[in-house]
């Protein structure tokens, strides 16, 4: 984009061409002489006219009807010469100013419109001067000078002009017009705003004095490169020092502005301030760091915790079986079972613990294809024995084809645990009946479990469904670390679980686990 | 009976080591012990005791996380004394880490890592290895 500004161009507001005004104009004898004028009036888009007040005619020169754009055979009058003004100011203009020249002998200049025939409008210039004879004017003679397409082209340029000052002034961005010194020649409010400098005060510092000073280097080659023509613009981020020692990170995009023959004259800057973005990724960054911290110190938390709490569970398994040798008198009575069952639960706890940091802390995993069915089947038999004795129903509807991306052990206890769950949460009074199915949703296996048991009030537990240790049934075994596990585990391994549920009809998971193509 | 005449215990723990040599008692397993309560300690007292050749171990237990000299740095220190007899070192630890077992593969003078507790199952069983040599 190349921007250009009132103080840079000048803009021809008095056209600078020569008139030929003589009372002579139309009496020329001299045939060299006609010529002559025939040629500027061409030339020059001047044409003439005259008025006779004794014979009340009007004369046009054959440029002047041209402009008019009238046949050369027109022949005007004082009503049909006025007519051709536009009405309103135009035409009450030129009638004042004709008159005024007849009554009072004054001379007029003046830029009007005309409407020619064709309903066009046109800037034309009209110059009129009284002839006067004993002190009675008997003429007017006059120019008549073609200057819409400069009139026009003015206004429009005007108008752009005023246009792109209003953008510089009034655009959030930062601008500036720099000299090739560094110097700044303009700035614009929002520039100000940034730099807490006013215009004025800017009009006497350098771009380096309110430059920060590590900064001062950027861009230099880029800037040589624009004054010898090699490059037309460049882009960097540098940090200006504000008139309150603030820093301002800002986005610089400055292109060069050279004349007619190529030799630059200006920069043109456009200056984003960044800092708030500056400011908020830092503490983004932070708040990134601070996170990744606390996740890692808590991760090695919950590591020493398990650690030390499983030397301690060793310890209580070990003396158990010491007093069993030792002294198995002492293990003849009620309590010491129950410490031995406490001790096994708390050796599983802590189990538990370990695998859920453990999954926390695996970061490579590695997938591979696995056949669905084949390990639904084998989590399956496994629990054969306990499918058997509660008289559960489980019927498999998986297509053997289907493969999914997951680590083997993972999949392995994720099956496992969904089946025990299903039978663990059967209605109290009737044998569990699990419906097992597939879906493929995109890139995913949608494993389908329904157990048609107990179900869970989602409503009051649904939020705690996975979480660690929570149980919703009154059950010997639910000691709820199995769902967490479970949930942490598929999400390991790129999937996710759904949920739903009605109390007394039975809880439907689906398991989304990813598909191998 | 016992091939094991001397085992050594290195662990700071003084319940485990109440435990294991209580277990060896029961068991049978050697006859007599040797116990330290971290890798310098260890490291100390089995040097001269390897250079004479005498009452020098046939089994180390020996614990990862002890204060002072822990047991990796027990046995970068230990694998540079001189043996005039093979010994096999056993890692006991509670730890479950990857990274400990891992670490225990890379060091061939290491027969086995031992997650605790031990048991008397685990001390027959380490017997038996024994006794195969």
């Amino acid at each position: 984009m190349v921007l250009k500004f009132k103080n840079y161009i000048r803009v021809p507001l008095l056209i600078n061409t020569p008139y030929i005004l003589s009372s002579q104009v139309t009496k020329a004898t001299n045939q060299n002489e006609v010529n002559l004028l025939d040629f500027i009036q061409k030339y020059a888009s001047i044409g003439t006219w005259e008025f006779d007040l004794e014979l009340e005619t009007l004369d046009w020169s054959s440029e002047t009807k041209k402009i008019h754009e009238v046949p050369i055979d027109f022949t005007p009058n004082v009503e049909s010469g006025i007519s051709f003004y536009k009405t309103g100011y135009s035409r009450d203009t030129i009638s004042t100013l004709f008159t005024k020249c007849i009554s009072n002998h004054e001379d007029f200049d003046v830029e009007l419109q005309i409407v020619t025939p064709t309903n066009k409008d046109k800037w034309i210039r009209a110059i009129g001067m009284p002839i006067i004879k004993n002190n009675v004017c008997i003429k007017v003679q006059g120019l008549f000078q073609d200057i819409d397409k400069k009139t026009k082209d003015t206004k429009a340029l005007a108008y752009k002009e005023q246009q792109l000052r209003k953008t510089f002034e009034n655009t959030l961005v930062g601008m500036a017009i720099v000299d090739l010194n560094g110097n700044w020649l303009d700035v614009n409010k929002s520039l100000c705003k940034t730099l807490g400098y006013s215009k004025d005060q800017l009009s006497t510092m350098t771009v380096k004095t309110i430059t920060h000073p590590e900064d001062i280097h950027i861009g230099q080659k880029a800037m040589i490169e624009m004054m010898r023509g090699q490059r037309e613009y460049y882009e960097t981020e540098k940090r200006y020092i504000s008139k309150t020692g603030k820093n301002i990170w800002a986005q610089l995009f400055t292109s060069i502005i050279r004349d007619d023959s190529g030799e630059p004259l200006h920069y043109v800057a456009q200056i984003n301030d960044l800092t708030k973005i500056k400011e908020t990724s830092k503490k983004v960054d932070q708040l990134l760091a601070t996170t990744e911290d606390q996740n890692k110190r808590l991760l090695n938390f919950a590591h020493i915790v398990s650690h030390n709490l499983r030397s301690h569970y060793g310890n209580l398994d070990m003396l158990l079986d010491i007093v069993k040798m030792d002294l198995p008198e002492t293990t003849e009575n009620e309590i010491f079972p129950l410490i031995g069952l406490a001790v096994s639960h708390l050796g599983e706890t802590v189990e538990n613990l370990n695998e859920v940091a453990a999954i926390n802390i695996q970061k490579d995993l590695k997938t591979e294809p696995l056949n669905l069915l084949e390990n639904f089947n084998r989590a399956h038999s496994s629990i054969a024995a306990l499918i058997i004795d509660s008289k559960t129903t489980v019927s498999i509807n998986i297509d053997p084809n289907i493969l999914v991306k997951a680590v083997p052990a993972y999949l392995d206890s994720i099956l496992l645990n969904f089946l025990t769950n299903a039978i663990k949460y059967k209605k109290p009074n009737e044998p569990a009946n699990i419906e097992i199915n597939t879906n493929i949703v995109n890139d995913f296996v949608v494993l389908e479990i329904k157990d048609h048991g107990q179900g869970i009030d989602l409503e009051k537990y649904g939020e705690k469904l996975f979480g660690m240790y929570k149980t919703f049934h009154k059950h010997d075994d639910s000691r709820g670390l199995g769902l967490f596990i479970t949930k942490n585990q598929v999400e390991a391994i790129g999937g996710k679980i759904e949920v739903e549920s009605k109390v007394n009809e039975g809880t439907t998971f689906y398991i989304h686990l990813k598909k191998h193509e | 009976m016992s091939k094991i005449d001397v085992a050594c215990i290195i662990d700071d723990d003084p319940i485990f080591i109440f435990g294991a040599k209580r277990m060896m008692e029961l068991s049978n397993f050697c006859k007599s012990f040797m116990v330290f309560k971290n890798g310098q300690e260890a490291i100390n007292q089995l040097k001269p005791i390897m250079l004479n050749g005498k009452d020098i171990p046939d089994i180390i237990l020996l614990d990862i996380n002890m204060p002072i000299m822990d047991g990796w740095e027990f046995l970068d220190e230990f694998i540079k004394i001189e043996a005039h007899k093979s010994i096999t070192i056993y890692i006991v630890s509670s730890s479950i880490d990857p990274v400990d077992l891992n670490r225990a593969k890379r060091y061939k003078n290491i027969s086995n890592y031992i997650i605790k507790p031990i048991s008397i199952e685990t001390l027959k069983g380490i017997l038996e290895e024994e006794l195969q040599e």
